[in-house]
C-alpha cells in the first residue's frame, strides 16, 4: 500500500514537473468565503445559488485563470457564532471575498471584524440601513461593504407604502386598513414610517397592533382589527410567527384579506408546509418565477432542476453577488480588495432580480419606474400553492383574487 | 365577552394538558421533568412524520405518535432517571439534558423548518357569533375528555389508588406493596402521553419545529409553581388562571404583553405564596 501510494505520489509530482505551464496557468483558486445560517432554508438556498454560479463560471474557465472555490460557515441567528464564522472563514480558510448575511443583529456583530480583515463581504440576506451606514462615515474601514440584496428596510418601507397607495386604495378601493407587526426592533422602526405613509397617501389607518414574537393565539389581535373596521391588514412579520397567523388566519375564515412584508412567506414551500392555508395573502418578494429580467426564469428553473426546490431571495443576492464579485475582478486584473471594490462600485449588472447597481452607502439601489432596479414585489398565494405577481401593476403575471370566504 | 370565554377556554385546556403530567410526575415520584416539552414536540412530530412520510391516516398517526412518546417517556425513566433519582439536581440535569439531545435530534433529521400537522378538523365554528376553528374545539373537548379520564382513572382504579398513594406517602405505600418503580414508569407514561396528544392537537394552529418544546414547559412550569407543584386540581385551576389572564390581556391590553403573564405569575407565587395555591408545602 505505501509504496503504491509513494509511486502515485511519484507519477504527480512528475507530472507536475513536466508540464508546470498547466499547473501555472490553474493558479490558486479564488475562495469565496459564505457565512450564513446553514440550518435554514434562507442558508442552504445561499449556499447553492453560490455554487451554481461558481460551477457556471469554472466550466468557462474561471477568473483570470483561476477556479473559484467556496468555502462555507455557519452564522446561525447568533452574533456569536457570526463572528466565529467570519473569524474561520477570513484567518483560517483565508477567503478573497465574503457572501453571505441573513439576521442583521448577526451582520452588525460581525462588521468591525470583516473591516479588520480587509475581505470584501457581499450582503445577502440582512435588511437593516445600519449594515451600510458606515461605508460613508467611515469609508476607509468599512469600504469592503456591500449589500447586493435585499433592499434595505427603508426602501421597502417605501414601496409598501406605494402598496397601500397604489394597489390597496387605488385598485381595491379599500381605504380602511389596519397595521399588524411582530414586536421587533426593525418592525417598532418600520411601523411608524408606514403609517405615516399610509395616512398621507389617504389611507385611513384603523388599528395598529404589535404582538410578540411568541404569540401562539392571534384571536385576540385579529379581533380588535375586525372591530376596528378595518378591510385590508397589512402585515410585518419575520421570524417565528408567520405560519401561525396564516394558519389562524384561515381556520377563523377571517373576513379580510392580508398581505405585506412576511418573511417566512417568501419561502418557496410556505403555502405548502402549512397546508395551503396562505391561498389569497399577498407576500412581498425581490423576484418569483416572472420575466423581470431575462435571468430571472432561466435562474429558478436551473435552481429548481439542481435543488428541487424554489429558491429564496438569499439565492437572488448569493448567485448574483459571485457573478458581480467575478466581474469586479476581471476588470481589476486582481484580486487585490482595494482594486476590486473600486471595480464593484462602478456595478451595473443584470442580475435575477433586477439591474444591481451600487449607492454612495454601497448599498444596491431600489427600481424607480426610470431605473429597473429591484423592486419590492407583491406576490399573492393562489390554488395549488402557486404564486402570481400583482403588484407593481407594471410587473403583474395575474389579477388580485380574494380569499374564496371573502364576498366582494 | 363570548370571543374571550371560548379562546381562553381552548388556551386553557392545551395548558391543562401540559400542566397534569408535569405535575403528576413530580408529585408521585419527585422528578422535574424538563423533558416534559420535549414530549410535547415530539408528538407534534411524530403526527407530523406518520401522516407526511408514511401516509398514515391522521387518527392513525395521532395514537401511534401518542403511543411511542408514552414508550420513550418510559423508556427515558427507566434508563436514564431512575440511576440518579435521589438527587433532584442529577434529575435536572438529565431531563434537561434529554430535552436539548431531542432538539439538537430533530433538527438534524427534519431542519428548522416549520413543519404542519393535518388537521382533524378544517372547518370554521360559529358560536354566538365568534369565529372559531374546528381544530381548536377539538382540542379543548379532547382536553377537557382526557383530563377527565385521568381523573376517574386515579381515582376508581387499582393502579390510580396506588398512584395516588405512593404520592401521598412513598414510604408507607411501598411498606404496603405497591411496586413503586413500576408505578413511576407508568406516571412517567401517562404524563408523556398526554403531553404528546396536546402536540397533536395544538400542532395544527400552532407551529411544529424543534424548538418548540421551550415555551410549552415554561408554561407549564409557570401553571404547577401557581397551582402547586404536585397538586392535579391545583394545576387545572392554575392552567385555567393562565389561560384566561393570556386571553384576557390579550383582548383588553395588547398582544404583545401576553408572554410577561406566566413570568410574571409565577414570580408573585413564589415571593408571596410559595407553595402555590394548593400545595401543601413549598416545592423549592
Amino acid at each position: 500500500m505505501k509504496l503504491s501510494a509513494f509511486l502515485a505520489g511519484a507519477a504527480c509530482a512528475g507530472a507536475a514537473l513536466c508540464c508546470p505551464t498547466q499547473v501555472l496557468a490553474q493558479g490558486k483558486p479564488i475562495r469565496i468565503g459564505v457565512p450564513t445560517a446553514m440550518q435554514l432554508q434562507v442558508g442552504r438556498d445561499t449556499q447553492d445559488a453560490v455554487k451554481m454560479a461558481v460551477d457556471d463560471i469554472n466550466a468557462k474557465g474561471g477568473v483570470l485563470g483561476r477556479k473559484l472555490e467556496m468555502v462555507v460557515a455557519d452564522e446561525t441567528e447568533n452574533p456569536e457564532t457570526g463572528i466565529s464564522a467570519i473569524k474561520k472563514l477570513t484567518a483560517d480558510d483565508k477567503v478573497d471575498v465574503l457572501v453571505g448575511g441573513y439576521t442583521s443583529g448577526v451582520t452588525l456583530a460581525q462588521l468591525p471584524h470583516i473591516s479588520e480583515a480587509k475581505t470584501i463581504y457581499l450582503n445577502v440576506g440582512s435588511a437593516s440601513p445600519a449594515t451600510n451606514a458606515k461605508v460613508k462615515t467611515d469609508y476607509d474601514n468599512y469600504k469592503y461593504i456591500f449589500r447586493v440584496g435585499p433592499l434595505n428596510s427603508a426602501h421597502q418601507a417605501r414601496q409598501l407604502t406605494e402598496f397601500i397607495s397604489r394597489f390597496v386604495k387605488g385598485e381595491l378601493g379599500i381605504t380602511k386598513i389596519a397595521i399588524v407587526g411582530e414586536n421587533a426592533k426593525w418592525v417598532q422602526d418600520l411601523v411608524p414610517l408606514l403609517k405615516k405613509g399610509a395616512t398621507e397617501a389617504g389611507a385611513d389607518v384603523r388599528a395598529t397592533e404589535f404582538f410578540d414574537a411568541q404569540t401562539s393565539d392571534f384571536s385576540p389581535l385579529f379581533s380588535k382589527v375586525k372591530d376596528s373596521g378595518a378591510q385590508y391588514m397589512i402585515v410585518v412579520l419575520s421570524h417565528a410567527s408567520s405560519d401561525i397567523f396564516a394558519k389562524q388566519w384561515y381556520d377563523s375564515r377571517f373576513p379580510m384579506p392580508y398581505g405585506g412584508i412576511d418573511v417566512k412567506s417568501m419561502d418557496g414551500d410556505f403555502c405548502d408546509r402549512i397546508g395551503g392555508k396562505s391561498v389569497g395573502e399577498m407576500a412581498v418578494n425581490f423576484a418569483v418565477r416572472a420575466p423581470l429580467t431575462p435571468k430571472t426564469i432561466p435562474f429558478f428553473d436551473e435552481f429548481k432542476k439542481r435543488t428541487g426546490r424554489s429558491p429564496v431571495y438569499t439565492a437572488f443576492g448569493a448567485n448574483d453577488a459571485v457573478y458581480i464579485y467575478a466581474d469586479a475582478v476581471k476588470r481589476a486584473g486582481s484580486t487585490d480588495a482595494s482594486a476590486v471594490i473600486k471595480e464593484l462600485e462602478k456595478t451595473s449588472y443584470t442580475g435575477i432580480p433586477g439591474i444591481i447597481e451600487f449607492d454612495d452607502t454601497h448599498d444596491v439601489k431600489p427600481g424607480t419606474p426610470a431605473f429597473k432596479g429591484p423592486a419590492l414585489l407583491l406576490a399573492q398565494w393562489r390554488e395549488g400553492c402557486k404564486r402570481e405577481v400583482v403588484h407593481p401593476k407594471e410587473l403583474r403575471t395575474a389579477d388580485f383574487v380574494y380569499p374564496a370566504w371573502i364576498k366582494k | 365577552m363570548l370571543e374571550i370565554l371560548i379562546v381562553g377556554a381552548v388556551s386553557s385546556a392545551i395548558y391543562a394538558m401540559l400542566a397534569v403530567g408535569f405535575t403528576l410526575i413530580f408529585g408521585v415520584a419527585r422528578i422535574l421533568n424538563l423533558a416534559h416539552g420535549t414530549f410535547y414536540a415530539l408528538g407534534a412530530y411524530g403526527a407530523y412524520f406518520f401522516t407526511s412520510h408514511l401516509k398514515l391516516p391522521l387518527l392513525a398517526a395521532a395514537l401511534l405518535a401518542v403511543g411511542l412518546v408514552a414508550l420513550f417517556g418510559i423508556a427515558v425513566e427507566r434508563v436514564l432517571i431512575r440511576p440518579m433519582r435521589k438527587s433532584q439536581l442529577a434529575t435536572l440535569m438529565i431531563t434537561l439534558a434529554v430535552a436539548l439531545v431531542v432538539e439538537q435530534v430533530l433538527f438534524l433529521t427534519f431542519g428548522s423548518e416549520y413543519r404542519n400537522v393535518p388537521a382533524f378538523v378544517d372547518a370554521k365554528f360559529t358560536i354566538g357569533g365568534v369565529d372559531v376553528g374546528g381544530a381548536r374545539l377539538l382540542a379543548l373537548g379532547v382536553g377537557v375528555a382526557l383530563i377527565a379520564a385521568l381523573w376517574l382513572f386515579i381515582q376508581r382504579t387499582r393502579l390510580g389508588s396506588a398512584i395516588l398513594a405512593i404520592s401521598q406517602d412513598p414510604v408507607a405505600a411501598q411498606y404496603m406493596g405497591i411496586p413503586s418503580e413500576r408505578i413511576f414508569a407508568v406516571v412517567m407514561g401517562i404524563s408523556a402521553a398526554l403531553a404528546a396528544a396536546a402536540g397533536v392537537l395544538a400542532g395544527p394552529f400552532l407551529t411544529v419545529q424543534p424548538t418548540m418544546w421551550l415555551l410549552p414547559i415554561v408554561k407549564a412550569f409557570a401553571i404547577v409553581v401557581v397551582g402547586g407543584l404536585g397538586s392535579i386540581p391545583g394545576s387545572i385551576v392554575a392552567a385555567l388562571m393562565l389561560g384566561y389572564a393570556e386571553t384576557i390581556v390579550g383582548y383588553l391590553v395588547s398582544s404583545s404583553w401576553t408572554e410577561i403573564v406566566s413570568v410574571l405569575a409565577t414570580l408573585l407565587t413564589l415571593v408571596l405564596r410559595p407553595a402555590g395555591i394548593f400545595g401543601r408545602r413549598a416545592a423549592f
